[in-house]
């Protein structure tokens, strides 16, 4: 009886040590930040001083008009940049899926924006985008156009900060749906080319559908990465001009520093995690009604023969 | 006999002499080793070349650790928070003396002054720029953060700054316009020069969203006759000087050089050194860069003027402070080290070196005006240099924010100035309600 007990217990000891090693990293933060947003505490008290406020954080935040157009702004961002990323970073992996000569050294320079520091991104492109001095004016006025307020008008500053996350973030998309590409079973490709597939129905009929896996977990990284975007846009605009590229992030991170309400700034973030909680589980879902729909034609396709 | 006496005596008041000769009130505190933390800031690297000088006659060592002054900032909130902190003595950037008088952070200095065997008497507290020590030094008087009958001293002004106008001598000649005295003059003058001189800017601001456009337009709005809020924290921010200061910023950024309204300090200077702007209003901080021939292509052309006078005179206060926080371990050797530095002595050093002087003084030094003869100008606009530009409470980074903000949506999006700052007042006293400002209405 003992040293069955004991058995039995065996695996979860040899389980613990993980198990209490991913619960102080993973669980302590994020449980303190959820303490902290039913706090109302400056960075100048200890956490233990700070006054309990139940939820008013939350509640005040869903009627602050700037944390709402920042919402507004992240939601846009993120819904435009991962579409355009997804379809200039597929389309590319579909034009480079094929042997061309010095294809390692392309493949190495496409993925060099990614590699950079966001920091590093953001001075640059702000320095491209410079009103006199920035290589896109000059080159206008040299053309004899007028210059672009590139980062001085509200929407013009909002179009800036997607064309440089989609020159960094593209090459990601890229690399992951080429790796999916490569590793197609070619016996499908092949006997699609046998029936006379075009080049076409091939992309649409077979690479597509057979990359969905991968190009719905490519689609969930960057959408999560997409909303926590920080470092380029604090570099080149600050959130400005008004609030026209003050992302979610960018808020969290001023009310903390600037305003110095740290449980306003925890409930932002919980804001966000919840948000971007949705997001995974809608994906997981969708995901697992996919493949129950593939089981489900399989297990037809296998009556039928 | 009598020369015998008249020797003892000599003996005497030789010995005496002697002994007033060697008393060190530094002997304590030799071989302390003191850790501050400064801001990354031109004044603050001028007074890295004097502290040697200060270890050499005292005996006191001191580490430095300097930091962007943002980034201090952080480090400072929590470091103030710990039982015993890190650092001996901070320099504190002007808002944050709401946040660490207000948390208890910071040693009271009344009783180092107090002291005898700590405080000089030859110090002269009298000749202390009285604008800065109002803004960066004194809490707890009147509105709690200026001085009163009831405030008492936290810090010493150091690194601290005013505001000039820096114009261009050339471009004022060869066009014959005059050096702005009134704001009317500026507001002309700025819009005149873009007409006359193709190409270049009429004067060169900050307008950035945030902290930048807020810092601009406050500039303007306290010599136009406003402020932020009255006596009982009401918002009077959008009465009729909140507009005018609104508008003379959107002039000034409509008749700026190109890309304007994305310019922080250091892009608004820039714009200024390379010619694209005629004038420049802003810190003193910016004027040896100005001058500095390796950075600068107007060096030697720029002339420097009052911040001009809208209904009232009245130039900006800010920059840095020096203080010992409560939970420091040296806290008497660091006294001593704040007392050097702004000494006469200290502050000529370190105005010698580059830094702003914290001493009427100073600016008044022979020597200084030889070497920087803008000092003298400077010197006068401090008599105007006005404390209560803007209001030092907890609440101030909030509301900053949001002035900054609608600020900016004035300049880029064509929001009406009036519409803005009627939004700023409404949000800015829910926040002031929020923290207990109306408790007594």
């Amino acid at each position: 009886m003992q040293t069955a007990n004991v058995n039995r217990l065996t695996p979860y000891l040899f389980m613990a040590p993980a198990l209490i090693v991913m619960a102080v990293a993973l669980m302590y933060p994020i449980g303190y930040m959820i303490y902290a947003s039913f706090l109302n505490w400056n960075p100048s008290q200890r956490i233990g001083e700070a006054e309990w406020v139940g939820f008013s954080n939350y509640i005040n935040l869903l009627q602050d008009d700037a944390f709402r157009e920042s919402l507004w702004v992240t939601l846009k961002f993120a819904a435009i940049v991962v579409t355009l990323e997804m379809i200039i970073g597929v389309g590319l992996a579909l034009l480079l899926d094929r042997n061309i000569r010095g294809m390692s050294v392309l493949r190495t320079i496409f993925i060099l924006p990614m590699m950079i520091a966001p920091i590093v991104v953001g001075l640059m492109w702000r320095y491209m985008y410079h009103p006199t001095v920035g290589i896109f004016n000059r080159t206008l006025k040299s053309l004899g156009l007028e210059p672009i307020p590139w980062l001085s008008d509200g929407s013009w500053a909002f179009t800036s900060v997607i064309i440089a996350d989609i020159w960094q973030w593209t090459p990601f998309i890229f690399i992951l749906s080429l790796a999916a590409l490569q590793s197609l079973p070619r016996s499908a490709l092949e006997a699609s080319r046998i029936d006379g597939a075009t080049p076409w129905q091939q992309v649409i009929y077979i690479k597509l559908p057979l990359m969905m896996p991968v190009l719905i977990v490519t689609l969930l990284l960057r959408l999560i990465d997409a909303f926590k975007v920080l470092e380029v846009i604090l570099v080149m605009t600050n959130g400005g001009p008004g609030l026209s590229t003050e992302i979610l992030s960018l808020r969290i991170n001023r009310t903390a520093a600037e305003f110095r309400e740290l449980g306003e700034a925890a409930a932002m973030s919980n804001y966000l995690l919840i948000l971007l909680l949705l997001l995974t589980v809608a994906m997981y879902l969708y995901n697992k009604a996919v493949e129950a729909r593939a089981a489900r034609l399989r297990a037809a396709a296998g009556g039928d023969a | 006999m009598l020369s015998l006496t008249y020797r003892l005596t000599g003996i005497a008041v030789a010995a005496t002499m002697a002994t007033a000769a060697m008393a060190d009130p530094y002997e304590p505190y030799r071989g302390t080793t003191l850790v501050i933390n400064v801001p990354a800031h031109p004044h603050y690297n001028a007074m890295m070349q004097v502290l040697p000088q200060f270890t050499e006659e005292t005996g006191i060592e001191v580490e430095v650790d300097q930091l962007q002054y943002l980034k201090m900032r952080e480090r400072q909130t929590l470091e103030l928070t710990k039982r015993e902190g890190d650092y001996d003595m901070i320099a504190y950037v002007v808002f944050s003396k709401a946040d660490y008088v207000f948390a208890d952070q910071l040693e009271n200095l009344a009783k180092y002054f107090m002291n005898p065997k700590l405080a000089d008497p030859s110090y002269d507290a009298s000749d202390l720029i009285d604008g800065y020590v109002a803004n960066i030094g004194v809490a707890g008087g009147d509105k709690g953060y200026l001085p009163g009958q009831t405030g008492s001293l936290f810090g010493i002004p150091y690194g601290s700054e005013t505001s000039v106008l820096a114009y261009r001598k050339d471009i004022f000649e060869k066009h014959g316009i005059d050096v702005p005295e009134t704001y009317d003059q500026l507001l002309d003058a700025a819009c005149k020069i873009p007409e006359v001189e193709p190409g270049m800017g009429g004067m060169a601001s900050r307008a950035a969203s945030g902290h930048q456009a807020s810092h601009a337009f406050l500039l303007h709005l306290a010599p136009l006759g406003g402020r932020v809020f009255d006596d009982k924290w009401e918002p009077i921010i959008n009465n009729e000087a909140g507009v005018a200061a609104a508008n003379a910023l959107k002039t000034i950024v409509d008749c700026g050089p190109e890309g304007s309204s994305t310019f922080g300090p250091a892009e608004a200077a820039a714009a200024f050194k390379q010619g694209q702007a005629a004038m420049f209003m802003d810190s003193i901080a910016f004027a040896s860069g100005f001058e500095d021939p390796s950075q600068s292509t107007v060096a030697g052309k720029v002339g420097y003027a009052l911040h001009p006078e809208g209904v009232r005179r009245g130039s900006q206060t800010g920059g840095f402070g020096i203080a010992i926080p409560k939970n420091a371990e040296n806290k008497e050797a660091a006294f001593l080290l704040m007392q050097w530095l702004t000494s006469k002595k200290g502050d000529k050093l370190v105005a010698m070196a580059g830094g702003n002087p914290s001493r009427f003084s100073t600016y008044q030094d022979a020597e200084l005006n030889e070497k920087y003869p803008y000092s003298a100008t400077f010197g006068e606009a401090l008599k105007y240099a006005d404390p209560d530009w803007r209001p030092i409470i907890p609440t101030w980074g909030k509301i900053n924010a949001d002035i900054g903000t609608s600020m900016s949506k004035v300049l880029t999006e064509g929001l009406d100035p009036q519409e803005a700052l009627d939004g700023v007042a409404e949000r800015a006293r829910a926040i002031m309600d929020e923290a207990g400002y109306y408790t007594w209405n």
